[in-house]
């Protein structure tokens, strides 16, 4: 009975070794899974951010930056200009670039919306050009005040993305004149209008990089809630990078005038849907482009 | 038996129907007829902006006549100060100077809806513009104006209450390619800035949104501090045409916004005029 009883016991014990055995296998080949699933989502996300990078984005965002104020400096004959971005929760204005003879590197100071020529514009969006060699500028002009520069005249635009607000481009003394003429200012209207597009977009395409190195610098860390909290972080940039791709705008570009065409009735759409039928079986019939590529 | 009648057609009864003073024809129409020797005296005018500052030797005249500061509380509650305050900025002190250089006895009070606390928020802007509606103003310079969409419905409705209740908007246009609110509407008087000096030269537009174009290029005008700064821009050619508009309401004080506009382009330097040899508005 004894004995019986030790042997039923065995047998149990052996059951439940096995049970908990398989029961590891099955959170090992889950986790394998898991990891396999997260690591093909990462890669579909980075992939998308190489095309979109490459399309979208030629220049950094620092360049690109670069590039406006510099380009306004010198069609304007600016002798310096600076580009400020509005901070909307802290309601302040961020110095970002500055250019020109006076230009020196004074860090990412802020100055209160409403402070100077640029916080007014940047308050009530009109444009706004102030010259006064008898008075001191430099309360009106954040950046002069800052690096101690005296400007004669100023001409301060806002920077617009859609219908909002989002910095304000601001140059100092024109050359060989002594204040910015009321053409400098309706010729720097339209570049800014031009140039806040290009910021807000380039900014855009920066934070989506940035998550993505925030992503991969930070795959060592294994823990449960930081892998769910990545997974979900590469999610939400493949589905924002979907919206910007190339590729993706082609298609939408290529549904809109199908679109437009079904519009005109049924004959018109139903010869077109046999033309586009036909073109893509003949497409289908011919050999990949990328194996023609390589020759195969 | 009640008489059911359409509540608009009750202006129009017999009993209620109200006979009014003619205004000559337009091109009768003159300088001297419309502001001749009127200073604006007892013409409330607005100015929605930054504040004033009431002390600067630049504003000649009586002193400011009230104020009216709107906030936003953190629970987003708007609160109406009506204590006086000093100007954030300057914008608004130039303007009032320029109204007050045109119309040096109009009574001036200032909505400061630009500040540190105001920040530019399209809801103060139109709070701002509904308080000078409802207390009586009869002129409102709005050097600023607002491009959020959102904000499109509630100022379309507010410039509506103003031209049926006979307040005259005169709103600085944006030269930026992108429609402000409230410059774009037909019941507000828009401005944009021309380069010449005299402060009552100014053109009619025939091909609207912007309707008139006054000084704005190069004008020396009070600042912050007792200062002085030389500026340019659209929002120093509104208060022109508000300071001539309160001067003809000083003198016509029932005229309605369609009337002040038809008698501002029969005046304005570029329509000809049977009376006037040259090209000038002056008076």
């Amino acid at each position: 009975m004894a004995a019986g009883g030790q042997s039923g016991g065995d047998t149990l014990s052996v059951a439940r070794e096995t049970i908990a055995r398989q029961a590891d296998e099955i959170a090992r080949l889950r986790r394998d899974l898991a990891d396999e699933r997260f690591a093909r989502e990462l890669r579909d996300a980075l992939t998308v951010a190489k095309t979109v990078g490459t399309v979208a984005a030629p220049v950094s965002h620092d360049r690109l930056l670069e590039l406006i104020v510099g380009t306004a400096t010198q069609v304007l004959s600016a002798r310096g200009a600076s580009l400020f971005v509005i901070d909307e929760e802290t309601q302040e204005l961020v110095f970002e670039v500055a250019l020109g003879e006076h230009a020196v590197d004074v860090g990412k100071f802020r100055v209160p919306l409403g402070h100077g020529v640029a916080g007014l514009v940047a308050v009530t969006g009109h444009p706004l050009a102030v010259s006064d060699a008898e008075s001191d500028l430099r309360q009106a002009a954040a950046i002069s005040e800052q690096m101690g520069y005296r400007p004669q005249s100023l001409l301060c635009v806002p920077l617009f993305y859609g219908h909002r607000i989002i910095g304000v481009l601001e140059l100092v003394d024109k050359e060989g004149a002594p204040a910015f003429a009321p053409k400098d200012m309706e010729l720097l209207g339209l570049f800014a209008h031009l140039a806040g597009a290009a910021i807000e977009q380039s900014r855009t395409h920066q934070d989506l990089t940035v998550l993505v190195q925030q992503v991969v610098h930070s795959l060592g860390g294994n823990s449960k809630e930081e892998r769910h909290e990545l997974l979900r972080g590469a999610r939400d940039f493949a589905r924002h990078t979907q919206q910007t791709d190339a590729s993706y705008n082609q298609a939408l570009e290529i549904a809109r005038l199908v679109h437009e065409i079904v519009a005109h009735g049924g004959e018109t759409s139903r010869a077109v849907q046999t033309i586009l039928r036909g073109f893509a079986d003949y497409l289908q019939s011919q050999p990949h482009p990328a194996a023609m590529a390589t020759g195969q | 038996m009640i008489e059911r009648r359409p509540a608009f057609s009750a202006a129009f009864a017999p009993e209620a129907l109200r006979q009014l003073a003619p205004i000559p024809p337009l091109d009768e129409i003159t300088a001297e007829w419309a502001w001749g020797d009127s200073t604006g005296k007892g013409v409330k005018v607005a100015v929605i902006d930054s504040g004033i500052e009431s002390s600067h030797p630049g504003l000649s005249g009586p002193p400011v006549a009230g104020y009216v500061r709107i906030t936003e509380d953190p629970d987003g509650a708007l609160c109406h100060d009506t204590s006086p305050h000093a100007d954030a900025f300057g914008h608004g002190t130039a303007c009032a100077g320029i109204i007050r250089g045109i119309a040096p006895e109009c009574e001036l009070y200032s909505v400061q809806v630009l500040g540190p606390r105001c920040g530019g928020k399209g809801i103060i802007f139109a709070a701002g513009l509904r308080w000078a509606i409802d207390n009586g103003m009869q002129v409102c310079n709005l050097s600023l104006g607002t491009t959020m969409k959102d904000f499109f419905g509630i100022l379309h409705e507010l410039a509506d209450l103003a031209y049926f209740k006979n307040v005259m908007l005169v709103a600085a246009a944006n030269n930026m390619p992108i429609p402000s609110f409230p410059a774009v509407y037909s019941s507000v008087i828009s401005v944009a800035c021309h380069d010449l000096k005299d402060p009552l030269l100014y053109y009619y537009n025939p091909e609207p949104p912007v309707e008139f174009g006054a000084p704005g290029i190069g004008l020396r005008v009070p600042w912050l501090g007792g200062g002085w700064l030389t500026v340019s821009g659209n929002s120093f050619a509104a208060p022109h045409i508000t300071g001539i508009v309160a001067r003809i309401l000083a003198k016509h004080p029932a005229l309605t916004v369609f009337q002040m506009k038809s008698i501002l382009r029969a005046l304005a330097a570029n329509v000809a005029h049977p009376n006037r040899d040259t090209a000038s508005a002056t008076s």
